[in-house]
């Protein structure tokens, strides 16, 4: 027999099934969300639904203006570059690299600097001071800047952009980390599961993990738009994607000597990169939003 | 004051140590031997290298020699540019000063415009014109720079033809280096067509500064909303009310002062941010400032000038964050003490 009800049973959902709660309930936020996951898939799939190979030229079609345009061709939607490739996909294929790579490299850093950070707040003293000065003067470095020396290093290239701009972002992870790893251990439940016998691992797994998860989706998203405006412009300068490659900053900077006659060959990349980071913004803008609401609540 | 002062002088000295062992470590890094990298002397003989090597110590122990290559930098010596086998701290002294100028117009351009942008934003709390200029500057924060420069490049010197596209200040006019800040140097200089050359040098610096102050702009714009909004829910602006004041003398006397200081805070970390996208707006607007020599030897493999242009560069935005620090601790008595910050 079914035991029945007899208490109304408080159901209190995780913090981040909270949070997801408010998220939801904002409009703007849930259309980053959707373009956000439209543009991961598009990374994904882009070598399937791609009509046109991205490197292959044909030279009987250079130059065609977008379908829109009295000169257009319908086959070729957006367009082709100098060399006869289709502009559709060649971003397309540029979507997993700009910003499918920024989204690898944001949780492979993301990880690195969670693991570092969490393990730098529970030791104390003169390596925790250090560390602290140590990040501070690595942070006041822009990232771009920190990724253009790393690039000097290991030369130009799609592969060592990737490494520069991962080792770029694990400080800002170790910090905020760090930082709410240490606010959340001066909190009460943490005192009473330590009680409980807990050991600090188990405390940082089941307690406080669970709790600053969204802080660190939100530095993420943050971390995301930065990087994909690093790849792209590492890949206009030269020092990125090498020239076949359909990376957007690498397209773009392809594009320049056509500006005046094919402009959309300089306006779509642009457009692309544009409409990457702003999706990864509002994700990030409606995650903070939703946290503030939660604290008020 | 005085513990302020030497607090920041101990992070100067240890962040100063931190950049000369990146720069010094550097060359262990780049490929090609330690000391031709030190040097920059690629076509050395052996008698020379014997030289370098007696120089730079690379006989003795790992710390005697980054002391000697501390000496080096101290003296002035950062060697020879692999590209061209100048000396680089000449090109320094000629192209850093460019960037400083074109820099500080474009935060002085992004405070001007974002600052009131954000005031206002904040005194219109969770109104239309706030949404409005949140999503500007959403969009202003997202745009790529190099993207956005060559777009201005296209309207506003191809299509309308206003402004020039490229370069400091047309070639005919010869204005003596002075300083190395375009405006101070006109304006020294006495010639009779000083008013025309200033008039052509601030044609040229008001698109790539524009360019640049975008991003920052719209950050400020969220720094001194929140500033505001801070303020304007503090129990002296609700006292200052029931005294009777009206809007203006509230928001003019009261609350932009202490919102400000809020923000002068943060300028010395957006700095280093606006210096970031004039390295990469020189490129475009092929304005001779030290980014856009940077980039070029790093694509000419220039291991050299990297090193130094790296290490100058850093340098010059560390002193702008100290000297930020400093202007804030004097505005505001209350930062003196604190032990955060930094």
């Amino acid at each position: 027999m079914a035991r029945e009800k007899i208490y109304q049973e408080e159901v209190f959902p995780s913090p981040f099934m909270q949070l997801w709660g408010i998220f939801r309930k904002t409009p703007v936020a849930m259309v980053g969300f959707c373009c956000f996951i439209f543009l991961i898939t598009l990374a994904i799939f882009a070598p399937i639904i791609s009509p046109y190979s991205p490197v292959e030229s044909n030279l009987e079609m250079i130059l065609l203006p977008p379908a829109w345009h009295p000169d257009g061709n319908v086959s070729y939607l957006l367009g082709t570059d100098e060399l006869g490739r289709d502009m559709l996909s060649r971003l397309m294929y540029g979507t997993s690299l700009t910003f499918g790579l920024s989204f690898i490299v944001v949780v492979f850093s993301l990880v690195i600097g969670v693991v570092i950070g969490s393990l730098s707040a529970l030791t104390r003293g003169f390596k925790s001071s250090f560390l602290n000065h140590f990040l501070d003067v690595i942070l006041s470095i822009p990232s771009l800047l920190l990724a253009i020396i790393i690039v000097a290093i290991l030369g130009p290239g799609i592969g060592n952009t990737v490494w520069a701009i991962a080792i770029v972002f694990i400080p800002q992870f170790i910090h905020i980390t760090r930082y709410a790893v240490k606010e959340e251990f001066r909190k009460d439940y943490v005192l009473a599961s330590r009680l409980d016998g807990a050991s600090n691992f188990r405390i940082l797994y089941y307690s406080v993990f669970p709790n600053i998860v969204e802080r660190l989706m939100s530095q993420a998203t943050l971390a995301q738009s930065a990087a994909i405006l690093d790849i792209a412009t590492l890949g206009f300068l030269g020092l990125g994607a090498q020239i076949p490659l359909p990376e957007w900053g690498a397209i773009l900077a392809n594009g320049l000597e056509h500006f005046y006659i094919a402009p959309w060959t300089v306006y779509l990349p642009g457009l692309a990169i544009l409409f990457a980071v702003v999706a990864t913004n509002l994700v990030g803008e409606g995650i903070r939003h939703a946290l503030k609401l939660r604290k008020e609540s | 004051m005085l513990t302020f002062t030497l607090r920041r002088l101990a992070l100067f000295l240890f962040t100063m140590m931190v950049l000369t062992l990146l720069s010094f470590s550097l060359s262990f890094l780049f490929p090609g031997d330690t000391v031709i990298n030190h040097s920059g002397q690629i076509n050395a003989t052996a008698t020379d290298l014997a030289k370098l090597n007696e120089a730079y110590q690379m006989d003795k122990n790992i710390f005697r020699q980054y002391s000697a290559y501390l000496q080096h930098i101290i003296n002035g010596d950062f060697g020879q540019s692999m590209a061209s086998q100048s000396p680089i701290s000449n090109e320094i002294i000629e192209l850093l000063p460019a960037t400083i100028e074109l820099s500080l117009v474009a935060l002085l351009i992004a405070m001007l415009v974002g600052i009131p942008l954000g005031f206002i934003a904040a005194i219109n709390h969770n109104k239309t014109s706030d949404n409005a200029i949140l999503s500007f500057a959403m969009i202003g924060y997202s745009i790529p720079v190099f993207w956005l420069g060559l777009l201005a490049i296209l309207l506003f010197s191809i299509g309308l033809g206003w402004l020039p596209s490229s370069g400091k200040i047309s070639l005919l006019f010869e204005i003596e280096f002075v300083t190395g800040i375009q405006f101070i140097d006109i304006l020294l200089s006495d010639s009779p067509y000083k008013w025309q050359a200033f008039n052509n040098a601030s044609a040229h610096i008001i698109l790539p500064a524009c360019v640049i102050a975008l991003a920052p702009a719209t950050i400020f714009i969220r720094l001194s909303r929140a500033a505001m909004i801070e303020v304007l829910a503090t129990s002296y602006i609700r006292a200052a009310r029931a005294k009777g004041l009206n809007f203006r003398q509230i928001i003019f006397r009261h609350a932009i002062r202490n919102a400000l200081i809020q923000i002068i805070r943060h300028v010395g970390l957006q700095f280093a941010n606006l210096v970031t996208l004039a390295m990469v707006t020189e490129v475009i607007f092929s304005w001779p400032g030290i980014g856009r020599w940077l980039i070029e030897s790093i694509s000419q493999r220039d291991y050299t000038a990297i090193q130094s242009g790296l290490l100058a560069l850093s340098c010059f935005i560390f002193i702008v964050h100290i000297l930020t620090d400093f202007i804030y601790a004097a505005l505001n008595p209350l930062a003196r003490g604190n032990n955060h910050g930094s």
